[in-house]
């Protein structure tokens, strides 16, 4: 791992929890992406070796190591669905609730909690 | 659409074949060069990304009438792939082995040899493209709710925006 | 070796061809089900082998142990895609009576049935890996199940959080790779002794963090609320006893099987943050005034003792921690799925439930609670036995109060609805369960002690 790979992992995750923490889901979106593409990324980086591919090397050269190109492979494959999942999960939310803010949508939960008011109110009266 | 993105249509449907052309050979170099299953069905789905943008979804699958089976395509690809994999089941051997033995003869046709993997990279191709298809179908469907929704651009605002 | 890969294939092609059809009609749900249930019996008759005969292996390919990925079956393993196999089967089969609400639901949770499968019964390390994306990519979708909002933010919040949690896990895989050269597991636990216990205590961290954010552990419980009280109760079942078990299964395999030095050096630790999970999930269970939130506490609160169980460790402690977490995945599960019915089987099922859960006899609970205490007499701390003791009390008590509130007290709101007959007596055969396994605990408890002495050899 040198210091340009370990600089752009650590920008790529600063981006991403960056985004995190905005209001709009899909910017909370692509914060998930940028993080999990950080993670492939210091994968990679993890595990860096000079040579020449596996495939059918001579005895003395020194070969690169295939295992960590699969595992990043499978991980940006993995990435892909489950980024494809969270869109189509923020797209439902969109539509059914016809706002991409998520403060509108704890806004709702508080709705919830207040109908729930009643049957606490009846447990205090109970208990006195 | 409400504009028709002229040029985006044109290079669409030209780029089609090559993005075709490009995957196959994807496939067929991987097992003595840099390619897989996987990147051939990612380079299809670019290619299918580019109609549905440019014409929209509905313009897309007339263009392209093999569209409307992309649930089954995906369907059969991991189903050719899970047979590929677990056949040597029936006899006997463990699983995900290779059909010719490792050493033993088999059919090539140029450089590609003609063995289980190459079913299972040709499944893999089916199963992402279909997979992408059927996402790119799903989220094309935004266009009629935007319209309707009238979302107002997002306030990022610390403090908090207001909706106008 | 057959058998193991058979127990992989059945669910992963039917939930393939389920997808694509229409799960809303019943037929298709009742064949889900009776994947489900073929799957079980297998699962059930590999567990007896495993048992029997010792651990079964099979590498793919026939390749050597370190090329191929290694599929692995031992009494640990078994165990655990046995419970989650069961209560994903109940589940299934408590949504397929009244006919699924969405056509993706047979399928997805086939899908996750294969997914836990294979991560219970591989011994490679990146393999497991890829078995819990898919996992948790079946349980993501399947979170939004019922559509509405509070279902769809449910989904959104646990979707990101576990990303989050699967990000750090993959950083502890690429690290272990670093650390030891090797993916298999029995090589890597061997590769992390030779590199000595410092070098791989940030690893072990990594691994620790993200298995605490599947189980739902004292500092990383945040969603848990949130998402086991928002699913719909079906859902929340799978959640809390298939799910969850990912967590559980993670804490005893990598922490005791691959990092045991370093779990030895973090076991106070681990303990105090087992002990924060009781006394949090308990007291805060207790001013709940909603069932599937009071239950979602509670699941803190359970888990912790697995925490505690594991951080003592050795072998009286693993067996405790094993058979604790599979009494709390039947346990969780009947409750979630009693929290959406009426009727007076529901009540009686509930109250099994709730004397499980607090550790009362004959209910299966009573004897984890005393697998637990004998943990903490062999760990010869008095203070963890009146944790547990402390524990156990609170669990009574908001189980009583949610038994009052739910079914005791005359809702003239509610009506008086019975529920169906079929979901009635679904939870009542679960309940009898639960009840049979508190009356004969002997298979479970030498299954256990099966798997604890796994790691025994290994840690000396």
């Amino acid at each position: 791992m040198n210091l340009a790979f370990a600089t752009g992992a650590a920008v790529l995750f600063g981006c991403g929890a960056y985004l995190l923490l905005h209001r709009d889901l899909f910017r909370v979106v692509g914060g998930i992406a940028l993080i999990s593409q950080a993670a492939t990324l210091t994968l990679i980086a993890s595990g860096l070796t000079r040579g020449r591919a596996p495939i059918s090397p001579e005895p003395n050269e020194p070969v690169s190591d295939p295992v960590p190109q699969a595992l990043a492979l499978t991980a940006l494959v993995i990435g892909l669905a489950t980024l494809a999942l969270l869109l189509a999960l923020v797209h439902r939310l969109t539509v059914v609730l016809r706002t991409a803010r998520h403060d509108e949508l704890a806004a709702q939960e508080a709705q919830h909690e207040s109908r729930l008011e009643p049957d606490r109110q009846r447990d205090r009266d109970e208990a006195t | 659409m409400s504009r028709p993105y002229v040029v985006a249509q044109v290079v669409a449907r030209l780029l089609w074949g090559p993005s075709v052309v490009v995957a196959i050979s994807l496939i067929v170099k991987g097992y003595t060069d840099v390619g897989d299953g996987f990147a051939a069905g990612v380079v299809v789905a670019l290619g299918l990304a580019l109609f549905y943008v440019a014409l929209g979804a509905s313009a897309a699958e007339l263009a392209l009438p093999f569209l409307r089976y992309a649930p089954r395509l995906m369907i059969t690809g991991l189903l050719l792939c899970l047979g590929t994999g677990f056949f040597p089941l029936l006899s006997g051997e463990p699983i995900f082995s290779h059909l010719p033995e490792p050493g033993a003869h088999v059919a090539t046709v140029g450089s590609l040899e003609l063995f289980t993997p190459l079913l299972f990279d040709l499944g893999l191709f089916l199963l992402v493209v279909g997979v992408l298809t059927v996402l790119l179908h799903q989220l094309a469907g935004l266009k009629g709710v935007a319209e309707d929704l009238a979302v107002p651009p997002v306030d990022d605002a610390p403090t908090g925006g207001r909706r106008p | 070796m057959t058998l193991l890969a058979t127990v992989l294939l059945v669910p992963w092609v039917a939930g393939a061809l389920l997808v694509g059809l229409d799960g809303r009609r019943r037929p298709l749900a009742w064949s889900a089900v009776a994947v489900l249930a073929v799957g079980l019996v297998l699962l059930v008759a590999l567990t007896v082998r495993v048992a029997s005969a010792g651990p079964v292996q099979l590498v793919t390919g026939g390749w050597p142990a370190g090329v191929g990925i290694v599929l692995r079956a031992d009494a640990l393993g078994a165990t655990f895609a046995v419970v989650s196999q069961l209560v994903l089967l109940v589940a299934a089969a408590h949504e397929a009576i009244p006919g699924p609400r969405a056509r993706s639901f047979p399928g997805l949770v086939v899908l996750l049935a294969a997914g836990l499968t294979g991560l219970f019964l591989t011994g490679d390390v990146f393999n497991f890996y890829v078995f819990f994306e898919v996992a948790m990519t079946a349980s993501y979708a399947l979170a939004a199940y019922g559509g509405r909002p509070r279902q769809l933010r449910a989904a959104l919040v646990f979707a990101a959080v576990n990303l989050l949690g699967s990000f750090i896990f993959l950083l502890s895989v690429a690290g272990t790779y670093r650390i030891t050269g090797s993916l298999a597991m029995a090589d890597v636990a061997d590769g992390v002794l030779r590199a000595g216990a410092n070098a791989g205590l940030l690893v072990a961290v990594g691994f620790f963090v993200a298995f605490s954010t599947k189980l739902g552990l004292f500092p990383f419980h945040f969603w848990l609320p949130t998402v086991y009280a928002g699913s719909r109760p079906a859902v929340a079942a799978i959640l809390s006893g298939a799910v969850a078990n990912i967590g559980g299964y993670g804490l005893i395999r990598f922490g005791a099987g691959i990092f045991p030095a370093q779990l030895r050096m973090a076991a106070t630790a681990l303990v105090v943050l087992g002990a924060a999970s009781i006394v949090y999930g308990g007291v805060l269970a207790v001013s709940r005034g909603d069932t599937a939130e009071l239950l979602a506490y509670s699941a803190i609160g359970q888990v912790g003792y697995v925490l505690v169980a594991v951080g003592v460790g050795g072998p009286v402690g693993l067996a405790a921690a094993v058979f604790y977490s599979v009494v709390n995945a039947l346990n969780k599960a009947l409750l979630f799925l009693t929290a959406g019915l009426r009727g007076p089987l529901v009540a009686g099922a509930f109250v099994v439930g709730a004397l499980s859960v607090a550790g009362v006899p004959p209910a299966a609970g009573f004897v984890g609670k005393l697998t637990l205490f004998r943990t903490g007499v062999a760990a010869g701390s008095p203070a963890l036995v009146v944790l547990l003791l402390v524990g156990s009390a609170l669990s009574l008590l908001y189980m009583f109060m949610n038994y009052q509130r739910q079914f005791w007290r005359s809702d003239p709101a509610a009506g008086t609805t019975v529920s169906p007959l079929p979901r009635r007596a679904l939870v009542a055969v679960l309940a009898l369960l639960v009840l049979a396994l508190g009356l004969w605990a002997e298979p479970l408890w030498q299954l256990s002690q099966q798997a604890a002495d796994l790691f025994a050899r290994e840690s000396g």
